[in-house]
């Protein structure tokens, strides 16, 4: 069976370097089977779902958040170039501080009140979408010695069918972490490049936020045409 | 064609952002005989998987795919995390039987995913509301032809309570559940 493109880009389960992957990664190899009824369809996110100020994840709190302050653009599109409409994208993110407010992560950095770090959007007509944050910090964790994440963003993505769904994380370029970053790394040489959003200035706002680019690509299943 | 966007980790930290108070609670426009489906994921050292993020998307009672939502949830689609012993529990209606495009017939399944911590892709498979004699003519039960890997897809009634289905999911090693690639 001929090889899909995806198969260039995708990281694969194991990576022994990102350790958790060891015990979580399947062994058996996957099932090829025919997208179902189901994966051509996807479950539906109304206008309404998604309030204007959720797009805005430095309006949260009481004042603005630490940090600096930026503006992310960009479009979703499938492999054709499609753009995909009206799609729910969810991003999270830690703190100007590296920080998010879970219980679990043992970080000793500050917590900022002002900033949840969760946003969320719906792509328009043109499969646009734009989000307004503080660029994350970078944060430590335990997967090796002196193991460091670099700055990145989460992103889940519905796209138009539910064989498109995607969750995946943006980088910032020239982050010299991210040579060290065996999640960043366990993605194939071809495909890292796509996981770094490029600076653009003229997206931003002037004196208030520097502005940035991330394009995302969505696939379908082979051979079936997808609906946009 | 474009190269798609890789896949990466959906991380320890979602929680916060990415659940939902009622993702538990899958809606329909119509009525359905209530379920519960629930069970544990496992690693392959057996040991429970307390951050995974498993979301689940079905039919309807009478094998319709669902489109549009109640306003404040998309129908059919479920989320939730799995807790400290790695147990996760959906309530959902019995989904229907569906047909394909070639009229092959879908036997009663829901459509799971699983991300986590440690998964640089998400787990994908359907998990079967039916016993094995009863899905055989399902195009994903054919496309498996070891038995004792079909069964690690079908949902267990509960002999207490038939409206509980017991499905555990081992990730990796023996037991391993069947995954799919579209
Ligand atoms: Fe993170």
């Amino acid at each position: 069976m001929a090889e899909t493109p995806a198969a260039d880009v995708h990281p694969p389960y194991l990576y022994p370097d990102y350790k958790s992957t060891r015990l979580r990664a399947p062994a058996q190899p996957l099932v090829r089977v025919a997208p179902s009824p189901l994966d051509t369809a996807g479950p539906t996110f109304p206008k309404h779902f998604v309030k204007d100020s959720e797009a805005d994840l430095t309006t949260w709190g009481k004042s603005a958040p630490l940090g600096e302050k930026m503006v992310l653009v960009g479009r979703v599109l499938d492999e054709d170039g499609r753009p995909v409409r009206r799609s729910l994208v969810e991003v999270w993110q830690a703190n100007a501080s590296g920080k998010y407010p879970h219980p679990v992560d043992d970080h000793e950095a500050p917590l900022d009140p002002n900033f949840l770090g969760k946003g969320q959007v719906l792509t328009d007509d043109k499969g646009r979408y734009r989000i307004v944050t503080v660029k994350p910090g970078a944060y430590p964790w335990q997967n090796h010695a002196f193991g460091w994440r670099p700055a990145h963003i989460h992103f889940s993505l519905f796209g138009n069918a539910y064989a498109q769904r995607l969750i995946t994380q943006m980088f910032f370029p020239g982050d010299p972490l991210l040579a060290i970053d065996p999640i960043f790394q366990s993605v194939p040489e071809a495909g890292r490049r796509l996981l770094i959003a490029d600076l653009d200035l003229e997206h931003g706002v002037e004196g208030v936020a520097l502005g940035y680019r991330f394009d995302m690509v969505l696939r379908g299943p082979r051979a079936t045409p997808m609906g946009v | 064609m474009a190269k798609p966007t890789p896949s990466q980790t959906v991380g320890p930290f979602f929680a916060r952002e990415l659940l939902w108070g009622d993702g538990d609670k899958v809606l329909f426009p119509g009525q359905g005989d209530r379920i519960t489906l629930t069970g544990r994921v496992f690693d392959g050292a057996g040991a429970p998987i307390f951050d995974a993020l498993f979301e689940t998307w079905q039919a309807d009672a009478a094998g319709k795919i669902p489109s549009g939502g109640d306003g404040a949830r998309p129908y059919g689609y479920g989320r939730v995390s799995t807790d400290t012993d790695g147990r996760y529990a959906i309530e959902t209606v019995m989904p229907g039987s569906f047909r394909g495009p070639g009229s092959e017939t879908y036997a009663p399944q829901i459509s799971v995913t699983i991300f986590a911590r440690g998964l640089l892709k998400a787990v994908q498979t359907r998990v079967f509301l039916a016993p094995l004699e009863a899905i055989k003519d399902d195009p994903l039960a054919r496309a498996i032809s070891d038995p004792d890997r079909l069964r690690t897809l079908i949902a267990a009634r509960d002999p207490g309570d038939p409206k509980i289905y017991r499905w555990d999911v081992r990730l990796r090693g023996a037991g391993e559940a069947v995954f799919i690639e579209l």
